[in-house]
């Protein structure tokens, strides 16, 4: 259900230093992501295997910045009455279809980084990295498709370690 | 002071049109406009609210506007809330300058966002609206143009038949007359 | 009451020792040093300040040439757009201009409002886009490292 995430025994979560060294020049990446916080929340993933095109995502955010097109397709082998169409009854029943995404964008100068389409999927498809160094000099290339949002799940860290009385996760 | 002695305040000095509500925490006045600035006197110098928080407008559609107040007493801590409802069709005031000039700018705002008038404001002109800008934001009928000129990207359902658009699922705090 | 005299921040709780208000000067390496000129609107401007405020060389380091940055950060509303015209032209040249934070990159989370100009870009041309709703403080200075980078 979670995409293949290892269960919990990640770093422990700790806070970054108060006051970062002064540098001689400023490091143009940035922190190491493994000072950040546990869950900071830098950019946000999409695990496409996971997505069912239920847009429940696209729905509920409050800036209408995620941007998704698709289309429904017969699903093969599926036909009522299985690979026999001798044995479906006449008039009755109906093609089983699936979602098939088309386009997943999410437009990234207006996202507020609130985490409610995290948050509303029900099937675990977009998670959180603590990626944050993503500047561009076009407005339009803040928009990331498909194929971008697949390359930040390489920078999802796996979750952090439980907390004390926390109760594990049902999955 | 407690509830009891505000309620017995208010129906000793104030006329009986005034209706009082108190709790732990003060009182609410449902004030109608005639009697707006005693009202207002008679928190300040009676109740002890030397604090002026804020005042603002509410939209109340079918039954106008109203204008809301919070003063509190330090002294005392309690709080006051002053409502007055007014005419949708000629909604104006007495200015709570005269009593606490801290409401100078609020109702700058308020006349500004509503359109409620306030008789006696020093300078009534625009706080916070660019120069020429047409129309007041905050009441219920001012279509907020942006969410209504784009499109919403939760309609494009998988099953993409072009619905009609009354059947078209819409945005859940988007009213359904702002379309194009 | 008397308006209370408040002392110039300063360096190391040393009061009048830092930079004046609004102009930090950033040593990028020695090729190149940028003075920040920080439009600071909103809650963007606490993350700009704090960045400024960690990796600025406070000294005067004028090494190389000396480029202007004009960074807007925080909401720019249509009444106060007028004003961040007049501080975008009064940044000497040469200068580039760095949006930082989701409102000033194209109105973020308040695009909706009726008072709110969607994004600085439509009154001042903007060469980096930095974004996040606030980013980082290291975002940043990541940006101000692709304006060298895009600038040459």
């Amino acid at each position: 259900m979670t995409g293949g995430t290892p269960p919990a025994g990640g770093p422990p979560a700790e806070s970054p230093p108060a006051e970062s060294p002064p540098a001689e020049s400023p490091p143009a990446g940035g922190l190491p992501a493994d000072s950040l916080p546990a869950r900071s929340r830098g950019v946000i993933a999409l695990l496409e295997e996971n997505c069912t095109v239920c847009m429940l995502c696209a729905r509920e955010c409050p800036d209408w910045c995620i941007y998704i097109e698709s289309h429904q397709e017969p699903v093969p082998g599926a036909e009522y009455g299985g690979d026999d169409p001798a044995r479906a009854p006449a008039g009755r029943g109906r093609q089983r279809v699936r979602n098939v995404l088309d386009r997943f964008a999410i437009d990234f100068s207006l996202c507020m980084y609130c985490g409610i389409c995290v948050e509303a999927c029900p099937y675990d498809a977009l998670f959180w990295s603590p990626e944050f160094s993503y500047a561009e000099t076009d407005i339009a290339d803040l928009t990331h498709e498909q194929g971008r949002l697949r390359e930040w799940m390489w920078t999802v860290p796996p979750p952090p370690a439980l907390e004390e009385g926390q109760r594990p996760p049902r999955d | 002071m407690t509830p009891e002695e505000i309620i017995a305040a208010v129906s000793g000095g104030l006329p009986p049109e005034v209706r009082c509500e108190a709790d732990h925490r003060g009182a609410a006045l449902r004030v109608p406009p005639g009697h707006w600035l005693a009202a207002l006197a008679f928190a300040h110098d009676r109740l002890d609210c030397d604090f002026f928080d804020w005042l603002t407008g509410v939209d109340e559609e079918d039954e106008g506007f109203s204008v809301v107040v919070h003063v509190y007493s330090l002294a005392g801590r309690h709080h006051v809330l002053l409502v007055a409802p007014l005419p949708r069709s000629a909604p104006r005031l007495p200015t709570a300058t005269g009593i606490y000039r801290g409401a100078a700018w609020h109702e700058r705002e308020t006349h500004e966002m509503f359109g409620i008038g306030f008789d006696g404001h020093p300078h009534l002109v625009p706080l916070l609206l660019p120069d020429g800008f047409e129309g007041h934001p905050l009441r219920k009928d001012f279509v907020l143009a942006a969410r209504a000129a784009k499109e919403w990207p939760g309609v494009k359902e998988p099953a993409a038949r072009a619905l009609p658009r009354t059947r078209r699922p819409g945005p859940p705090h988007v009213p359904r007359g702002w379309g194009p | 009451m008397a308006a209370v005299d408040l002392p110039l921040p300063g360096v190391a709780g040393r009061p009048g020792t830092g930079p004046g208000p609004g102009v930090i000067t950033v040593d990028a390496g020695g090729a190149c040093s940028l003075r920040v000129f920080d439009a600071g609107l909103a809650c963007c401007g606490v993350e700009v300040a704090a960045a400024l405020r960690r990796s600025g060389a406070l000294a005067a380091a004028t090494a190389g040439n000396q480029l202007n940055v004009f960074v807007v950060a925080g909401t720019v509303t249509d009444k106060l757009a007028p004003y961040v015209l007049e501080a975008f032209q009064d940044t000497p040249l040469p200068r580039r201009v760095l949006s930082f934070g989701a409102c000033a990159n194209s109105g973020g989370p308040y695009w909706d409002s009726y008072c709110v100009t969607k994004g600085v870009d439509q009154f001042i041309p903007v060469d980096v886009y930095v974004p996040g709703c606030p980013p980082r403080p290291e975002a940043l200075l990541a940006g101000l490292a692709l304006v060298l980078r895009a600038g040459d």
